[in-house]
């Protein structure tokens, strides 16, 4: 059984006045435990809107997501989103920001901030503890999201363009940061599902690129990525793929 | 004084991810083409991680040194007391360290830039103090709370 499945999963908005507008069309596909898998696409094509099914802050107006069988039906605990506008709250300090990520665990406060605390140093961010997000660079405030989002260590991670709003050399090392969590058995995630418009951070990230359509989005092709890690950005084999997947969104 | 640090730290990380891509050593502009960079935006970086003692430029290549390896090779701790380490002895921090003790571990962040005007009448020092912090903070020689505007010693000052 699949970690994750999505069952022909179609979204539409429909509003009164005008005809519905079809985002998503039978999308089916399934995620293993271990994936990592990138979703790209031209924009509008309804990638985002994809992740928020995923993890059912939104339904689908036809078809299911199953996770670990079971079909989801509001928002899956077990699963973390990470946001391009990082998404923090600029009145709250970076702890207090982390902490929100286990609020709807049942454990006291002071295990929440020992964890939150624990999770603050595991992403280099010790000594800012006490900083509000209006004092920290891009590069710091994405880091907040991405503790915000494991410290309540979700089996899968889901990510929506996480470093398209960074700087290229800040983007290079987080990405290096996101792969060691990855691939390190004995940290969340296991599983990460992103979404990115670069072609080249997906080949780069993933083991399986999905290929989504003009709008409405539907599945053309998924690219499986098995190039040996750690990988080098630069090599044929990698750009060879890049073409590919280009070509198919061109 | 030396200099500190005057960009982000996950910009000069970004950059030694990069030159350990290039087995450790490139030209610095084929690095600023290739991320669609111009050569001044990538000056601080570099100014940065020369300074920390991460790389050494020669005739416009940038090289790894062993300790830029050992800062990439190290997990969030190890990496913290390497920069500890560094900028515990600039001229800048070791100064401002003894004035922090001699004010009994608190200063305000109007008085640093007061004092800092005076100490170095060139320098913004509105602006340094901003970066003063930052790597302070990462470094884990300074705590700030910015609600009271208050400067203290670290865990590891």
């Amino acid at each position: 059984m699949p970690l994750l499945e999505l069952r022909n999963v179609t979204k539409s908005f429909t509003s009164k006045t005008a005809r519905p507008f079809v985002v998503l069309e039978h999308i089916t596909m399934a995620v293993d435990k271990g994936d990592f898998v990138c979703i790209v696409g031209p924009s509008g094509c309804g990638k985002s809107t994809l992740l928020r099914i995923i993890c059912g802050l939104i339904p689908p107006s036809d078809g299911q997501v199953f996770y670990k069988g079971v079909e989801v039906k509001g928002v899956c605990d077990e699963m973390a989103m990470v946001f391009q506008s990082f998404a923090l709250f600029p009145w709250l300090t970076v702890l207090e920001n982390v902490e929100i990520g286990l609020y709807s665990k049942k454990i006291s406060q002071e295990e929440k901030r020992r964890r939150a605390l624990k999770m603050i140093e595991m992403v280099g961010l010790k000594g800012f503890e006490e900083a509000y997000p209006r004092e920290l660079s891009g590069g710091m405030k994405q880091r907040v999201g991405l503790a915000r989002a494991l410290v309540s260590e979700p089996t899968v991670l889901l990510m929506d363009e996480p470093f398209s709003s960074l700087d290229p050399l800040t983007a290079t090392h987080l990405r290096e940061e996101l792969v060691d969590f990855w691939s390190n058995p004995n940290l969340a995630p296991d599983t990460v599902i992103m979404v990115t418009h670069s072609v080249e951070e997906a080949v780069y990230l993933a083991n399986r690129v999905i290929v989504l359509s003009h709008r409405p989005g539907t599945i053309i092709k998924e690219v499986p990525v098995d190039l040996p890690r750690p990988r080098d950005p630069r090599s044929d084999k990698l750009y060879a793929l890049v073409d590919q997947i280009t070509s198919l969104i061109a | 004084m030396e200099p500190i640090p005057r960009t982000h730290l996950s910009i000069v990380a970004g950059l030694l991810e990069i030159l350990e891509d290039y087995q450790g050593k490139v030209d610095a502009a084929k690095i600023a083409d290739e991320l669609m960079l111009e050569l001044d935006d990538m000056l601080p970086a570099i100014e940065a991680a020369e300074m920390l003692g991460f790389i050494k430029v020669d005739s416009g290549d940038l090289i790894l040194t062993d300790k830029g390896k050992e800062y990439l090779a190290g997990n969030s701790t190890q990496r913290k007391k390497i920069l500890n380490q560094t900028l515990s002895r600039t001229s800048l921090f070791k100064w401002l360290i003894e004035q922090l003790k001699n004010r009994g571990d608190a200063m305000s962040k109007e008085e640093l830039i007061a004092l800092l005007e005076e100490k170095m009448p060139d320098v913004d020092a509105a602006k340094l103090v901003k970066w003063i912090i930052e790597w302070g903070r990462h470094a884990l020689i300074l705590r700030y709370d910015s609600n009271s505007q208050t400067i203290r010693l670290g865990d590891l000052a």
